[in-house]
């Protein structure tokens, strides 16, 4: 009490300010100034599959469609409209009068050439499930294209409305070969048709964007007001904060719960707790990917689900409308139940199933994660009340998802947001076809993940995911942790609104 | 007779009733202020790493997620039931406190023996046998001078994994040069003198000469220098916890508990300042002690 | 003069040879530059290329041989993580490192200095005793517990100071001072012994004798004469700083150096990483160097020896 009144009165009475002038920051100078802990390395979509990478592909790119974010309908974008022809062809109708930032007009040619080049496993695009599914585009008129489907896929239009950018024709011919003599794509230059436009990368440090006057009109993402768009990356949690209450920052998420209450009792700046579609997984390594690790035990794997408070977590750590969730998806995605086998806190029985399982005394591990340490660090206090000394690997992002790629995360906690796209395909069939990050590799589950994604009957769909989903946690593969909520701090000037989708739309934002 | 009289130091009454150079050690010792005041605190630090089973109120590892960052007692929050208050994970503050001293004081201690060992060594090597030997030393020492400490023990620690014991052998084979330049100036200042000299035309061997006649003459300077390097320890792995390549978490190291509470220390600056202040008052109480050391025993080396 | 000079050359050369051989080993020791540089994406095919392509599959010292060659012409390789020249990042960060390095080492003696002068005037004095307090708690205090403290206190209660980046002079107090005072006390010592000693010197004696005001006296000839070990020592803790600069870089998210090394250590980024710590270790050599160079023309005895 005595210490907030203190910072508060503080920072009210300080009259000498001799604060560096922000840089460019606020209404002042119609820039928004925004910024994560994390560096955009490659600002281009398809070849960084950060958070980070996903908002600023809405502003500088446009998809086909367009999800509307309250109703959830799909509205036209680049596509004036689209059409089944079967389960397995669509064809599209482009707007005529789209241009690129580069003033290049936008033909079927371009979308073509997106498709065709992300679809090729070559391609190196990094989040294969995005696209995938597609199997090939081709122009069917200056303006129209008909895309192929390797297999019926239902949620077709939720990717055709997020993460599938398009691109201009030429763009990829123009990358740079890497260190193995491959092309590397992600060193192509950011064309797109979006309300902004990238006008400055500068690796590891920034992204600036400013606002694209010919964007098209009539666009269900409006018309911006804000002019520019800077992004920085403040590596330092606290530097992030202190900006931000000093002005030289406008806007910034991923505020910890107990910084983000703190801040509110100070007013001055607004801060939302708003829930999102991203949620917390601890991996286990039920296929022994990693050779000879304890976690392949089905006792050692449901020793670790008893031992973890989670309803403490979600409640305490995380804050806000966080929930424990028991299936290996996000709670309102098609496909996902709750009604699965669930595994309740008890660090007694948790004790007892280890030393079943042959480890009466515990036994030492790694555990890996690459975001809000504390929660993992809360884990790794759970683990050690009965027995498992697990020893945290911090890493970044990229680090990390190399190491379970290879099958040398046996035991790690990360989180997957879904690309915010509402159904069970875009996390669960990621995770669980044993593909690069399935530490499951079960042949059944498989089995049921592919017919539920390829499937136009939604009651099939629905019963073949639960089996799914069932087996995962009966098996453990995953222990599903709990639902991310963000804490939004931003000044008081800006009239902004979270969405569920993590994706915060800086084209609909404006100064008050 | 006069001259006999003169020549000859026969002790007079005063003389022999005055105290002896020992007990005049023993009174200037405990006469510095530095020595006292750091000695003090250093003991209370002892004994919270030894009997820390006993005198923390809870289990330092005892994670308890409703009861989280509390505060001290002194704020109207705060509750004589964690007199420190708790971090962000519940875990009370004073236990850890006390556990971990016991981590400081275990690296600082170790750290300074490998590197005293490596140090001492190469020092006296370099200071008695001198010539081409002391050349090579000199090179090893510069070259050694020249690394950035930090820089490398993080690029080694971070390629490897880190621990306790990663920590001790990384640092404890890192810090050896103030040992060995004083080392090695110590001995030269002593080699030449007569009992050195004595020695030799005795025909000892170097291992005698060295053991009985060198190390008793320097010992002083060592001590200096190993209570030093132990504070010099003791910084080091608080910095490299705080960097998140020293002591892993949970354990409660100082500097890994700053880093813990970096993420609260706008609103809620005592769980960087416990800490902090622990570092800070046991690496005086450290520096005080060496300090004094050093003035008691060779006072003309004081600046 | 040149002969001495030649001689300390080939010492620093030498050393400078001896420290980016040990780091060379110690990097490749601890890690594999192929993996790294693959990235993780990469493949045990991808991942093998790379060891033949770049060589990492060759003996220890036919590759430190191959990295020196190349060093000597000026190439460092190429940042494994920013695939572009490591020199050329270096010296695009190096310049906020040197100036941080030098605010540092200025706060340093603007504090250290004076207080030592004083000290010595009147020894065993309550200003010597308040400066040697300074200079026991100084030394005492952790830099990157400072530096919260500060960020806490100037940074966010009295927003008087920025607290990250390096836009203006303004963004440099904070970490000048955290990086800097932990050098203070040396040199306040130092300086007051010199002091010390100068003052009750034959040569003062008679200056003062022949009636010189106090104030002539102390600057002109006592300081002259005590500041030159400072000037060594001042090189010495200069070459200190910038090697010790990562904690207080990160701190305050300074681009300079020491950031670049914590990021290049957290990507297993060798080619710079050995690039930077041997710019830091060259720095510093070339700063004792100069020392020893002035401290021989100032005081020839030196030379002889």
């Amino acid at each position: 009490m005595i210490k907030k009144t203190f910072l508060g009165a503080a920072l009210a009475v300080s009259a000498i300010t001799l604060a560096a002038a922000p840089v460019m920051a606020g209404k002042a100078d119609n820039t928004l100034n925004w910024s994560t802990t994390r560096e955009i390395d490659v600002a281009l979509p398809y070849y960084n599959n950060t958070r980070e990478l996903v908002v600023i592909g809405r502003h500088a790119w446009d998809n086909l469609l367009f999800r509307d974010t309250k109703t959830f309908e799909y509205k036209p974008l680049l596509a004036k409209s689209y059409k089944w022809v079967d389960n397995v062809t669509m064809d599209f109708v482009l707007r005529e009068d789209v241009k690129f930032h580069n003033g290049q007009p936008m033909t079927a040619d371009d979308v073509v050439a997106t498709f065709n080049h992300v679809s090729n496993p070559d391609s190196g695009v990094l989040t294969k499930k995005n696209v995938s599914w597609m199997k090939n585009a081709e122009k069917t008129g200056k303006y129209s294209l008909r895309l192929h489907l390797k297999k019926p896929f239902p949620a077709a239009l939720e990717f055709l409305s997020g993460p599938l950018a398009i691109f201009p024709a030429n763009i990829w011919a123009t990358a740079k070969k890497d260190a193995a003599g491959k092309p590397d794509y992600g060193t192509v230059a950011p064309i797109g048709t979006g309300p902004y436009k990238i006008t400055k990368t500068t690796p590891g440090v920034g992204v600036t964007m400013e606002i694209n006057k010919d964007y098209m009109s009539g666009s269900p993402k409006g018309k911006p007001t804000i002019e520019k768009i800077v992004f920085r990356t403040v590596s330092d949690p606290e530097a992030q904060v202190a900006e931000l209450l000093t002005g030289s920052l406008d806007w910034i998420w991923d505020i910890p719960k107990d910084k983000a209450e703190d801040i509110k009792a100070m007013g001055g700046t607004t801060i939302i707790n708003a829930p999102t579609m991203r949620i917390s997984y601890i991996a286990m390594d039920r296929a022994d990917r990693a050779k000879g690790t304890p976690f392949a035990k089905k006792l050692v794997r449901q020793a670790v689900a008893h031992a973890i408070d989670r309803e403490a977590i979600a409640t305490q750590l995380v804050g806000g409308s966080s929930k424990v969730i028991h299936s290996a998806c996000f709670p309102t995605q098609f496909g996902c139940t709750q009604e699965v086998p669930q595994y309740g806190y008890n660090p007694g029985m948790a004790k007892k199933l280890l030393a079943k399982a042959g480890y009466p005394d515990g036994f030492e591990t790694d555990i890996y994660a690459y975001r809000q340490r504390e929660y993992t660090e809360a884990v790794i206090g759970y683990l050690k009340k009965i027995g498992i000394k697990a020893n945290l690997k911090f890493q970044q992002y990229k680090a990390l998802r190399g190491k379970v790629w290879e099958g040398q995360a046996p035991f790690h906690q990360m989180t997957w947001g879904s690309y915010s796209i509402n159904d069970v395909s875009a996390i669960t069939s990621h995770f669980f076809t044993k593909g690069k990050d399935d530490y499951c590799r079960d042949d059944e589950i498989k089995g049921w993940l592919d017919t539920a994604d390829t499937s136009t009957d939604p009651a099939v769909r629905k019963e073949n995911y639960h089996r799914a989903l069932s087996k995962i946690s009966e098996e453990l593969c995953w222990l599903p942790m709990f639902t991310y909520t963000k804490n939004y701090g931003f000044t008081k000037d800006l009239d902004f609104t979270p969405t569920a989708d993590e994706i915060p739309r800086f084209f609909t934002a404006s100064w008050k | 007779m006069s001259e006999i009289a003169k020549t000859t130091t026969v002790p007079t009454a005063e003389e022999i009733l005055a105290p002896s150079p020992m007990q005049l050690l023993l009174g200037r010792t405990i006469g510095h202020a530095g020595i006292t005041i750091g000695g003090t605190i250093l003991l209370i630090m002892l004994f919270m790493a030894l009997f820390a089973p006993l005198i923390a109120p809870f289990d330092p590892y005892d994670q308890e997620l409703s009861r989280r960052l509390i505060p001290p007692v002194w704020h109207d929050k705060g509750t004589w039931t964690h007199v420190l208050g708790t971090d962000g994970f519940g875990r009370d503050y004073l236990s850890r406190i006390i556990y971990g001293s016991q981590i400081s004081l275990m690296i600082g201690f170790l750290a300074m023996l490998i590197s005293g060992i490596i140090g001492t060594v190469m020092g006296v090597a370099a200071g008695y046998f001198g010539g081409r030997v002391d050349m090579i030393i000199m090179f090893f020492i510069t070259t050694r001078l020249a690394m950035p400490v930090i820089l490398v023990a993080l690029a080694i620690v971070a390629l490897i994994g880190s621990s306790l014991e990663i920590v001790i052998l990384v640092l404890g084979f890192l810090i050896w040069d103030r040992f060995a330049v004083v080392m090695r100036s110590a001995t030269q200042q002593v080699r030449s003198m007569d009992y050195v000299t004595a020695a030799q035309a005795l025909g000892c061997s170097t291992m005698r000469i060295i053991m009985g006649e060198i190390m008793p003459n320097i010992v002083n300077a060592l001590i200096v220098v190993a209570t030093l390097e132990v504070a010099h320890a003791v910084l080091l792995e608080a910095a490299l916890s705080f960097l998140g390549l020293g002591v892993q978490p949970p354990q409660p190291s100082w500097g890994l508990m700053i880093s813990e509470g970096k993420g609260y220390m706008l609103f809620k600056p005592w769980v960087i300042g416990i800490p902090g202040t622990a570092i800070f008052l046991l690496v005086l109480a450290i520096n005080l002690l060496g300090d004094g050391i050093r003035d008691v025993t060779a006072p003309e080396n004081r600046n | 003069m040149l002969i001495y000079t030649l001689k300390r050359l080939g010492v620093a050369l030498l050393v400078a040879f001896a420290v980016s051989m040990i780091t060379f080993t110690l990097l490749r020791f601890s890690g594999d530059p192929a993996a790294a540089m693959a990235g993780e994406a990469a493949t045990e095919e991808d991942i093998s290329y790379i060891r033949k392509h770049y060589g990492f599959d060759r003996p220890l010292p036919e590759q430190y041989a191959k990295w020196l060659g190349n060093a000597l012409q000026g190439d460092f390789g190429n940042s494994i993580y920013l695939k572009v020249p490591v020199a050329g990042v270096i010296a695009e960060k190096a310049p906020v490192t040197m100036k941080l390095g030098a605010f540092a080492l200025t706060f340093a003696l603007v504090l250290a200095i004076p207080l030592g002068v004083l000290a010595a005037i009147r020894p065993n004095s309550i200003f010597d005793r308040v400066a040697l307090t300074i200079a026991v708690v100084g030394q005492a205090l952790p830099s990157f517990f400072f530096a919260l403290i500060m960020i806490i206190f100037f940074g966010v209660t009295m927003r008087w100071l920025p607290i990250s980046g390096s836009a203006s002079w303004k963004n440099f107090i904070m970490p000048s001072i955290a990086l800097g005072y932990y050098a203070t006390p040396a040199i306040m010592r130092l300086t007051r012994a010199g002091m010390l000693d100068v003052l009750a010197s034959d040569y003062i004696r008679t200056a003062r004798a022949k009636g010189l005001r106090p104030g002539v006296v102390l600057f002109k000839h006592a300081l002259r004469n005590a500041i030159i070990p400072v000037v060594s020592l001042s090189a010495v803790q200069l070459g200190f700083m910038l090697g010790g600069s990562i904690v207080i870089e990160t701190i305050f998210s300074l681009n300079g150096l020491g950031n670049l090394a914590w990021l290049s250590i957290q990507r297993s980024d060798f080619e710079m990483m050995q690039a930077i710590v041997l710019s830091v270790a060259t720095f510093y050599i070339l700063l004792t160097f100069l020392a020893d160079l002035l401290n021989a023309f100032l005081d020839p005895r030196i030379r002889v020896g």
